[in-house]
């Protein structure tokens, strides 16, 4: 049985989900009203199009929908567990975007091995990631930090993939991104105390 | 765990969360986790970086039909979804074909043993209903899923049911072998609530096989997981 609207409303994001994954469309109209601008947002950042961005932001939504019953409140909040359905969908989209699947014969092994060779340029990369302008602790970052961190979560970028962008080693790439992660990290807390 | 060994994995933690290893990388380091009380805590503590990541955006107002297009389709399956009118009704657990199919080793088409099914109802020829003129180029039943395809031109509409949901971080992909070759039709499978799902495939023409496999997020260039349909394509 559906709750009303206006009960909805009073209800926390983490009270929502069990009415979600009982398919109650009033929780879930909640749910997109407090969160469907960020995930909308997110997802234009990281494919940079609009027409793209709402066709991602549908279809994490839908899956949300389709599957509110596997939220876990132990791991986090649900906005965030949203936002980073939002997000793979986003970078799922890239992927599928940059090209892949060429036909292949069953016993290529060689071939099977190869990923695409697009967007190996940092020019070429940092295009894709020109949508925004880091903000807050983000942009607090030395360059360098902010980059690698940027280029793996808007870009979806594995840290070989940046190493061969950068042209640097790869130990230094995730060297970068932990110390990134820990100044943010340390900046929240910061914030809290 | 000595420290040697923690360190050997500290680096890569950031790189994780980042969702910026590689598959293998990631299970190695999941392996990894689960003996490791350090960088559990360090995981933990470093979460909430990466949570404040999207929140760094600049917000861009999502268009009105977005909202509409959505709530039409939540709708839509909850017409079409008994459960969502009954109180409180439990969700029913994983459907069992898919916990059958996991015990199965991986096949890939390099060793291509097709496992044929018990074929139900296969029926070639009739009109698929739709008023269009279409036909169902075939229907099979093969284990708990029932594949249809609508033929339509030169390709066809691929139609599942008894789909199960895909484990979480994993998506469904479609293959189809012609020629000694394997191409991935290019959309995805994504089940509904009620396991249907369906996908076009261009161009039937020549095709043999059809195969689905469960393949990491953003879907793979060739098969790699594990298969949970295989199907001959009747000829």
């Amino acid at each position: 049985m559906a709750v009303q609207r206006e009960k909805a409303e009073r209800l926390a994001d983490e009270e929502l989900m069990p009415l979600v994954g009982d398919c109650d469309p009033e929780a879930f109209e909640v749910l997109y009203d407090r969160h469907g601008g960020a995930a909308y947002s997110l997802a234009y950042r990281v494919v940079g199009d609009r027409a793209a961005a709402e066709e991602v932001t549908q279809e994490a939504f839908i899956s949300v929908w389709r599957s509110g019953a596997r939220f876990d409140s132990a791991r986090g909040s649900v906005r965030s567990w949203l936002l980073s359905i939002v997000r793979n969908r986003a970078i799922d989209f890239l992927r599928s975007r940059a090209g892949k699947a060429p036909k292949l014969t069953f016993d290529d092994d060689s071939v099977l091995e190869q990923r695409p060779a697009q967007e190996h340029t940092e020019e070429e990369a940092l295009q894709r990631e020109t949508a925004a302008e880091l903000r807050g602790a983000l942009g607090n970052l030395p360059g360098e930090q902010s980059k690698v961190i940027e280029l793996a979560y808007f870009g979806g970028f594995s840290h070989s993939e940046i190493a061969e962008i950068l042209s640097l080693p790869m130990g230094t790439v995730k060297g970068r991104m932990r110390l990134g992660l820990e100044k943010i990290r340390g900046e929240l807390a910061e914030g809290l105390a | 765990m000595t420290t040697t060994d923690h360190n050997r994995w500290s680096d890569d933690l950031g790189a994780y969360l980042l969702g910026a290893l590689n598959p293998n990388e990631a299970a190695d380091f999941e392996r990894h986790l689960e003996g490791c009380e350090r960088c559990r805590q360090e995981l933990r503590w470093l979460e909430p970086a990466v949570d404040t990541l999207p929140e760094t955006v600049e917000r861009t107002e999502p268009p009105p039909q977005l909202r509409a297009a959505l709530m039409a389709e939540v709708r839509r399956d909850v017409r079409e979804d008994p459960r969502a009118e009954a109180p409180a009704p439990a969700r029913p657990a994983a459907a069992s074909p898919w916990r059958r199919w996991l015990l199965r080793p991986a096949v890939g088409f390099a060793v291509v043993a097709l496992l044929v099914a018990g074929v139900v109802g296969y029926e070639v020829g009739k009109d698929d209903g739709g008023g269009n003129g279409n036909r169902v180029a075939f229907e099979e039943q093969i284990g708990g899923m029932t594949v249809k395809m609508i033929q339509e031109g030169d390709g066809g509409k691929l139609e599942l049911a008894g789909v199960p949901q895909p484990p979480e971080d994993k998506v469904f992909e479609a293959w189809v072998e012609r020629d000694g070759e394997v191409e991935a039709v290019p959309a995805l499978i994504v089940p509904d609530r009620n396991g249907r799902a369906e996908t076009t495939i261009a161009d039937m023409s020549g095709v043999k096989t059809l195969m689905i496999t469960v393949e990491p997020r953003g879907g793979s260039e060739t098969p790699t997981g594990e298969t949970i349909m295989e199907m001959k394509v009747p000829s």
